[in-house]
């Protein structure tokens, strides 16, 4: 085999290995975008109502009529505990009524989950 | 803590933004990443603007690393050591100065953004190793804005997924400092 087949056939095996390497790293970058996706995004302490609001696509004044609160204009970036502290309210508990508040916005009565 | 920065960028914005990764860039473990993704979810709901944002990151990232190189290099091994120790990164603060010596320029760029753990360290050996201070800034740069926009960007993409690409940054964070370990 002369030096020209073999310089050409590493450079096909080079190209060959880099085509699959970027589908493999697209196809586990794929999946891990769907798998961001399909996660539930949790509540946290530190999360304020409209963050909240918009991890699960809802409207925030949904989420404040739900625990209560007439939001400060223009607008009410105070945390989960900060309100909870101003509401005299155990964190846990204000966390615990805005899930409820979600999972009531996303099954609609008498309807199916979005 | 971590929780209450986090609730301060929600609420205050960019000038906390500024202050929390400064003092994180000397070397106070604080999550810049999660706070940088969740400054770009604030964007995309309207609560944070992005130039700022980038800015105060990039600015604060900067200013925290230049004071990190600046005891490195005046402050002596008595006041690295001593911040090492603070922090209880004396191991991670020699296995830094070996890396630095090692991977130059380059090495400070990956470890802005991509190996930021790393950071605070390299910017304490590239001053103890009299790493030329021009070329630290040129890199520093570069590997901050890299970050600010990187993470600002991703954040504001998946932004109603914030906790779970910092889980998924996280996993691939872990895999790559075991590598470069």
């Amino acid at each position: 085999m002369s030096d020209t087949w073999r310089r050409t056939l590493a450079v096909g095996l080079a190209f060959v290995v880099a085509i699959t390497g970027t589908f493999v790293f697209a196809y586990r970058a794929g999946r891990q975008v769907r798998h961001i996706r399909t996660e539930n995004e949790p509540i946290r302490a530190w999360m304020s109502v409209p963050f909240i609001a918009h991890a699960h696509h809802l409207p925030a004044s949904v989420l404040f009529q739900a625990i209560g609160v007439q939001p400060r204009e223009p607008r009410d970036r105070r945390s989960v505990r900060s309100l909870a502290h101003d509401l005299h309210r155990p964190v846990p508990e204000l966390m615990a009524e805005l899930q409820r508040a979600i999972d009531a916005a996303a099954q609609p009565p008498g309807g199916h989950p979005r | 803590m971590n929780e209450q920065l986090l609730a301060a960028v929600s609420q205050y914005g960019a000038p906390a933004l500024f202050g929390i990764v400064t003092i994180a860039a000397i070397g106070v473990p604080l999550p810049i990443t999660l706070l940088l993704i969740v400054a770009g979810s604030m964007i995309s709901q309207g609560a944070m603007n992005l130039w700022w944002a980038i800015g105060a990151a990039g600015a604060g990232s900067i200013l925290g690393d230049q004071a990190g190189y600046a005891i490195g290099r005046w402050g002596g091994p008595a006041a690295v050591a001593k911040i090492g120790g603070l922090f209880g990164k004396r191991a991670s603060l020699r296995a830094a100065e070996a890396k630095a010596k090692a991977w130059g320029g380059p090495g400070i760029y990956i470890t802005r953004w991509l190996l930021s753990p790393l950071g605070p360290w390299i910017n304490l050996a590239s001053g103890t190793a009299r790493y030329p201070w021009h070329r630290f800034l040129l890199w520093d740069m570069l590997g901050e804005l890299t970050g600010a926009v990187v993470y600002i960007g991703l954040g504001r993409f998946f932004s109603d997924r914030v906790m779970a690409l910092y889980a998924v940054l996280g996993d691939l964070r872990h895999g790559m400092l075991d590598s470069w370990a």
